[in-house]
C-alpha cells in the first residue's frame, strides 16, 4: 500500500468540489459560509502534497507556508462572516 | 511511505471527506460545526502523515476555533436572495468542478506541451513553485494577504461612515 501525489490530489480535489458544494447549496449564508475552508484545506492539502512529493530533495517548508496561511485565513474568514452576519441576521 | 503511514492517509482523507459532507448535508448549526471540528482533525492527520507537522497543528487550531464560531452563541443566520435554480445549477457545477480536478489530478499533465524546464504538468509547476521560483511565490502571497487586509479596512471606513 503506498500513496502518491495523484492520491493526495483526488483527496484535495474531493474537499475543494464539497466546500463549493456546500458554499453553492445552503440557502443561509452563514452557513454557505462553512464550506470556504472545506476548499481552503484541500488547497492546502494540495501545497502540501506537491512539496512533499514533487520538489527535489524531500519535504519543503514553502508548501507548510502556504497550508497555515490557508488554515488562518479559513478561521479569519469564518471569523468574520460570523461577526457581520451577528449585525445583520436573526439569531 | 510505509504502510503504517499510508493507511494513516487513508483513514484521515475518509475522516476529512465525511467531516466534509456532514458540513454541506447537516441542518443543525451544532452539528455543522462539529462535522467542521471533524474535518480539522482529518486535515491534521493528513498533513501529519504527509510530513507536514507544523502545519496539523495551526490547521488543527484554526478549523477547531471556526467550528466554535460556527457553533457558537454569536451566530446569526441570514438568508440568500438567490433563487433555488442558482443553488441547484451551483450544486451541478460543484459535481462538475470535482470532475474536472479529478481529471487533473489523475491525467498530471493535463495539456500537451514542452517548456524548458522539462514537460509541462502538475510536478513540473510544483518544482517550479516551490523550488525554483518561491520567490516569486512568497511575492504573490504577501500580495493577497495585502489586498484581503486593504478590503477589510476599506470595508470598516465605510462602516463608520455609515
Amino acid at each position: 500500500m503506498s500513496v502518491g501525489l495523484v492520491a493526495v490530489l483526488f483527496v484535495a480535489a474531493g474537499l475543494v468540489a464539497v466546500g463549493a458544494f456546500a458554499a453553492a447549496w445552503r440557502r443561509e449564508l452563514t452557513a454557505a459560509l462553512a464550506g470556504v475552508p472545506l476548499m481552503f484545506a484541500g488547497a492546502g492539502l494540495a501545497f502540501v502534497g506537491i512539496t512533499r512529493f514533487a520538489v527535489a530533495g524531500g519535504p519543503q517548508p514553502l508548501g507548510q507556508e502556504f497550508a497555515v496561511l490557508l488554515a488562518i485565513a479559513s478561521a479569519a474568514l469564518v471569523a468574520l462572516g460570523v461577526g457581520v452576519a451577528g449585525r445583520e441576521g436573526t439569531r | 511511505m510505509d504502510s503504517l503511514h499510508a493507511i494513516g492517509f487513508y483513514v484521515s482523507s475518509g475522516v476529512s471527506l465525511a467531516g466534509a459532507l456532514g458540513v454541506a448535508l447537516m441542518r443543525r448549526r451544532d452539528h455543522r460545526g462539529l462535522a467542521l471540528a471533524v474535518v480539522g482533525v482529518g486535515l491534521a492527520g493528513l498533513y501529519l502523515t504527509l510530513s507536514a507537522g507544523f502545519a496539523a497543528a495551526v490547521a488543527l487550531l484554526c478549523y477547531l476555533g471556526a467550528a466554535w464560531l460556527l457553533a457558537g452563541r454569536g451566530y446569526r443566520a441570514v438568508m440568500s436572495a438567490s433563487g433555488p435554480v442558482w443553488r441547484q445549477a451551483g450544486a451541478v457545477g460543484a459535481g462538475g468542478l470535482l470532475v474536472l480536478l479529478a481529471y487533473s489530478a489523475f491525467r498530471g499533465g493535463f495539456v500537451n506541451g514542452a517548456f524548458r524546464g522539462g514537460t509541462f504538468g502538475t510536478e513540473s509547476i510544483g518544482r517550479l513553485f516551490f523550488g525554483h521560483d518561491a520567490l516569486a511565490t512568497e511575492a504573490v502571497a504577501l500580495l493577497v494577504v495585502a489586498a484581503l487586509a486593504g478590503a477589510t479596512a476599506a470595508w470598516r471606513a465605510r462602516e463608520r461612515q455609515r
